[in-house]
């Protein structure tokens, strides 16, 4: 009797312990909590929360050094507006960014299209085009500065050669923006090839076998089959595009440093005006603006796509 | 897709003009880099070295310390890479294949990170390593590079793949969750893994704005910092620049040749940019 006395009571709690541990187990909500616990909190600490610091930052004036770090409101965003280096960065970066996105865009387009119809060698063309997307921008930027050099260089060399007038790539204030599209052009073609071509792949052959029975010229094919169908394709590079090329800063790092002696043309973009404004004179508040203007450009583009995106759900 | 004549035809043209003009820039450093000081100025210019020669590699590699800065590189993308493939996966799994409060909302959070680019919220990344008086360390220059939320997304959906008898199975024969992950998940998305390394490990090398932050001391640049310092310094020496930007590009070449296939299929399942 006594035996089973001090049995049963330990027999229940070892009974309920084991239906708690049972409970952990259907829904492994410890080891969700062990598991993703730690790499959640990187992500607030690497990504969420220098995000917020960074809109918090810009209502203050904030020098690392400095003890007194007082909040000024909207002291910043209103010297941002009668800052005309900001003011030239924003246009250079905005002229920069629209036509490196649009050529890249078309440049892209036209050769995936293209290379639909040599498909058994695509992948070699896709294999080659992809080289400067895996080279990283500073030595990219390097190469083509040599090739961009006034007096040596090999672009200058190949003008003069089909009897063009010659032209001071990097140093001419109105000709280096095209220097740094041609730079970024280059690079990001074939990203973009790739990309167009898994679209393309997807569109059903039937489709355009279709249509080419009934007459259909190929550019009426392409117009009115391939560009419908690739749209939220097409939608999507634009967006990712347009931040890539927005952020520009290593190759103009690169490339307005002086060449040969001759001094380059300081071509400003917003990258540049941040690195500038934080690290090198050290205004994190002022820099700190400067981030949430491209911070908002970034969310506007977002949101353009997502409603585009729900327009052509909706319909 | 379009298989009239004249449409090959232009296709052909088109297509190996746009490749030429890839590849050209490539072919034409490699031969600065070959090529003695006085034939790298010569005009017109030749195209091939008459007297090539690997000076620029050794003055570059030896007395400028750039076989440090590679080092350091190495240590940075092969750290970034690990991290970012660890924390990956196991966030991927754990979104991917249980049920919890709050997942819908977790997700969100990392997902809604995922487009706004470091350049935006670089400063306070900089007055955290500051803070902690990490600067110019190898540290600083991988502690934005542990996680990567394009990798969470990405490793979901390839570990969603994986079939739930499969990990019911193994539950079955007394595998507690770490080794499912560890001998079930990981080993079923080898080549998920092989995609999103290449990637992460291009992204880490490849970052130039972030060391030319933290970086203080020439001993702690990469290589992407110390080539586009010493093109600023020596503007005039093209053979060691360009010796420099091909020793700076080969790695990243060598990874491309050896892994293309998962980085192609990585592009074709998800738009990942590597």
């Amino acid at each position: 009797m006594k035996l089973t006395d001090d049995i049963a009571p330990r027999g229940n709690l070892a009974a309920r312990f084991s239906e708690f541990r049972e409970s952990i187990g259907r829904d492994h909500l410890l080891w969700v909590l062990f598991a993703l616990g730690p790499v959640f909190a990187l992500f607030c600490i690497i990504r969420v929360y220098p995000i917020l610091e960074t809109i918090r930052l810009s209502f203050y004036r904030y020098h690392p050094t400095q003890r007194s770090r007082p909040f000024i409101g909207l002291d910043n965003y209103r010297r941002l507006l009668e800052d005309e280096a900001f003011h030239t960065a924003l246009i250079n970066t905005l002229q920069f960014c629209v036509m490196a996105t649009v050529i890249t865009l078309l440049l892209a387009f036209a050769v995936a299209v293209l290379l639909r119809s040599i498909e058994k060698v695509a992948p070699i063309y896709e294999l080659l085009l992809y080289i400067p997307v895996v080279t990283p921008w500073v030595p990219a930027s390097v190469i083509w500065k040599w090739i961009f050099d006034p007096v040596h260089g090999v672009l200058n060399y190949a003008l003069g050669s089909a009897g063009l007038p010659k032209l001071a790539w990097l140093q001419d204030e109105h000709v280096i923006i095209y220097a740094i599209v041609l730079v970024s052009v280059w690079k990001m073609l074939g990203y973009f090839v790739v990309v167009f071509g898994v679209g393309l792949r997807n569109i059903p052959d039937e489709l355009l076998e279709a249509a080419e029975l009934d007459g259909a010229t190929p550019w009426q094919r392409l117009i009115y089959i391939v560009i419908p169908m690739m749209k939220p394709i097409i939608l999507f590079t634009v967006i990712i595009a347009t931040i890539i090329f927005f952020n520009v800063f290593a190759p103009v790092y690169v490339l307005t440093a002086s060449a040969q002696g001759a001094p380059a043309y300081d071509f400003k973009v917003v990258i540049g005006e941040i690195y500038q404004n934080a690290f090198v004179f050290y205004r994190m508040g002022y820099a700190g603006a400067q981030s949430v203007v491209l911070l908002l450009f970034v969310l506007t583009l977002v949101f353009i796509q997502f409603t585009l995106f729900r327009d052509k759900a909706g319909r | 897709m379009f298989k009239d004549r004249p449409i090959v035809v232009t296709a052909y043209v088109v297509c190996t003009l746009m490749a030429l003009l890839a590849v050209t820039p490539f072919f034409w450093v490699l031969m600065t880099a070959l090529k003695p000081n006085p034939e790298i100025n010569a005009w017109p210019p030749h195209i091939l070295p008459e007297q090539p020669t690997l000076d620029h590699f050794i003055r570059i590699l030896g007395e400028e310390n750039f076989l440090r800065y590679i080092f350091n590189s190495l240590v940075i993308a092969l750290s970034s890479m690990a991290a970012i493939l660890f924390t990956s996966s196991l966030a991927g799994f754990i979104f991917a294949k249980y049920r919890f409060p709050g997942r819908g909302l977790l997700f969100a959070i990392i997902l809604a990170t995922a487009i706004i680019p470091l350049e935006v919220y670089i400063i306070p990344l900089y007055l955290m390593v500051f803070g902690v008086k990490m600067m110019d360390s190898y540290f600083a220059l991988v502690f934005p590079f542990v996680i990567m939320t394009f990798g969470v997304f990405f490793m979901r959906q390839v570990i969603m793949a994986i079939p739930d008898e499969l990990l019911e199975a193994a539950r079955i024969d007394g595998a507690n969750e770490f080794w499912i992950y560890v001998r079930v998940v990981l080993a079923l998305s080898k080549s998920g893994l092989m995609a999103l390394g290449v990637f992460a490990f291009s992204e880490a090398w490849a970052n130039f704005i972030w060391p030319l932050v933290v970086v203080t001391t020439k001993d702690m640049y990469t290589t992407e910092l110390g080539l586009a310092t010493y093109q600023r310094q020596f503007f005039i020496e093209y053979g060691p620049i360009s010796a420099g930007a091909v020793i700076s590009i080969m790695p990243m070449l060598i990874v491309f040749a050896l892994l293309r296939r998962h980085i192609m299929k990585g592009i074709a399942t998800s738009g990942l940019r590597g």
